[in-house]
């Protein structure tokens, strides 16, 4: 019988190895191999929990749980298909055989509005189930335009999805410190990004390239490959590798970005399932979230000027720039 | 185009028509045209690299912009025609420049430098009209055309990677005037050619569509 193993992925704290492609994607040390965290099976069937909580039934609940699941499955460069299984007096995070979506009260968790658990093989790197919370010390809404004053479920869900398919953090987004504590989202451009817009947004229901990508990535059709290109290359300071660097890809016809991180002690990356064509590269600190809700490398440079690459890339389909080294100056 | 060169063209085609006057003894059906010139530089749209603003309904956080144009270049070009009647030829044609791509970013809201970054980018067109030959306007021995047609676009960066793939349209047209009427079994006649064309370039490089007009000139052989 193969071993398994229950990692807790909390939205905003995550520990995991992560694996140096675009966007990042959660990983497992399999037998000394870093390996990414995936279905093995492309149907993936999901319960809700039978409890609700004030403004949002259980039955509204898995409405929009169930549309935030078509959104990644409508991706059209990724197959991966869901199915709901139906409700289930089971409640989330139990190491139980099935994956259970629903709310969960966890007030001490003032921060945190879902999270994501996994159990997986531990031969495999295979997930075998995953389950997703959503906190309801937290005022939910599930109405159409969303509602002032109340987190939309549906796109929390849409983020959380994204975890329970194996997708990290991604560091598209600009923030600013409150007074008060904690970041305010300024912009992102991935709905993996680890900070929510905030109550009554619902702009993180529609996927962004950088969705789009990761999650084609880890469960591609059969022309993805064929279709899109990668980058690869490495960040420099003062001619040193550059640990957990931001590295983003701008498409210069389309406007896309699709972004990566440096994840190695080289100074590599690799940002991958990108739209063919001309590229600008611009790499920056991590410092527009905490750290360790994208990876734990340990220590990671972030004292550094964010720089543009000082040529045009260009991606073909189907293959890999040339490699590509980009100098970053001191702050 | 260096004013020396134009002038000799010009020149050349004012001279006495017919080196040789002796008639072909058939219409000429197959041309083949060879010509240099210059293609026009363009400015591409501006693209600025936006976020998504945290604000209802959605706007634009511009964390950088960018500006790019491609750069006046040379264009040589070949053709081949078909004379279909004697006022319409069906005309091919391959061009091939070379213009440098110039990407400006900058505005960073997190204060990364300014970049200027200048490319070369090989760029090729095939493309196929029609030609229709104004006998009406005919000045001594010019005879003007205008021409119209569609092709497709394809440009390589350095190293010869792919940026993009397009399609092109153009409207333009021309004199052409016979210097050399040989008596020939193969060569009917000869002479120049000055073409202006505008031609629309959709699906390259740039995020819309970029006119870019090309000046000719060249030698054109009649089978």
């Amino acid at each position: 019988m193969k071993g398994q193993v229950l990692i807790a992925v909390v939205a905003l704290l995550l520990a995991s190895a992560a694996v140096p492609a675009a966007y990042l994607q959660f990983a497992v040390d399999v037998n000394g191999h870093t390996t990414p965290l995936r279905w093995k099976s492309p149907s993936v069937r999901w319960f809700a929990t039978n409890s609700g909580v004030q403004n949002v039934s259980a039955g509204a609940m898995q409405g929009a749980v169930a549309r935030a699941f078509d959104t990644w499955q409508n991706v059209p460069t990724a197959a991966i298909s869901f199915s709901f299984a139906g409700f289930t007096g089971a409640t989330p995070f139990d190491e139980d055989g099935i994956s259970v979506i629903g709310f969960e009260d966890e007030p001490d968790l003032e921060r945190v509005l879902g999270a994501t658990s996994f159990v997986i093989d531990d031969v495999t790197g295979e997930i075998v189930e995953a389950d997703i919370f959503f906190n309801a010390a937290f005022q939910w809404s599930t109405a159409d335009a969303g509602q002032p004053g109340r987190f939309d479920l549906q796109s929390v869900a849409t983020h959380e999805i994204g975890h329970l398919l194996g997708l990290a953090h991604s560091a598209l987004g600009e923030t600013e410190l409150r007074p008060s504590g904690g970041r305010r989202v300024l912009a992102s451009s991935a709905v993996m990004f680890p900070i929510s817009f905030g109550a009554g947004n619902i702009a993180d229901r529609i996927l962004q390239p950088d969705d789009v990508a990761g999650v084609s990535d880890l469960y591609p059709d059969d022309d993805f490959a064929r279709r899109t290109g990668s980058i690869t290359g490495r960040v420099l300071l003062n001619g040193r590798p550059v640990l957990g660097a931001h590295v983003m890809a701008f498409h210069l016809e389309s406007g896309e970005f699709v972004s990566g991180f440096t994840l190695n002690d080289a100074g590599e990356f690799q940002i991958a399932g990108l739209r063919p064509g001309a590229h600008i590269i611009r790499v920056e600190p991590l410092d527009d979230a905490d750290v360790d809700s994208f990876f734990d490398l340990g220590s990671i440079e972030i004292n550094f000027r964010p720089a543009f690459y000082s040529r045009v890339v260009a991606v073909p389909a189907g293959g890999s720039a040339p490699r590509v080294d980009v100098t970053v100056g001191p702050k | 185009m260096n004013s020396w060169w134009c002038g000799l063209v010009l020149a050349a085609m004012s001279l006495p028509g017919g080196v040789s006057a002796q008639t072909p003894s058939r219409e000429p059906r197959f041309e083949v045209t060879g010509a240099a010139g210059l293609q026009a530089g363009a400015d591409l749209a501006a693209q600025n690299g936006d976020l998504r603003a945290n604000s209802t309904p959605p706007q634009p956080f511009t964390l950088f912009t960018t500006e790019s144009r491609v750069a006046q270049s040379w264009l040589t070009e070949g053709r081949v025609g078909w004379r279909v009647t004697p006022r319409i030829t069906v005309e091919g044609r391959l061009g091939y420049s070379r213009p440098t791509l110039e990407v400006s970013a900058g505005a960073d809201t997190e204060g990364a430098p300014p970049i200027t970054i200048v490319e070369r980018i090989d760029q090729y067109v095939v493309d196929a009209g029609v030609v229709i030959r104004l006998d009406e306007v005919r000045i001594a021995g010019l005879m003007p055309y205008a021409a119209a047609g569609a092709g497709y676009l394809r440009q390589l960066h350095e190293g010869l990677t792919v940026i993009e793939q397009g399609h092109v349209y153009h409207v333009g047209g021309g004199v052409n005037r016979e210097l050399w009427t040989p008596n020939g079994r193969l060569v009917r006649a000869a002479g120049l050619r000055v073409d202006a064309r505008v031609y629309f370039l959709a699906g390259g490089v740039a995020p819309d569509v970029v006119t870019q007009g090309t000046v000719t000139a060249g030698i054109f052989v009649r089978f």
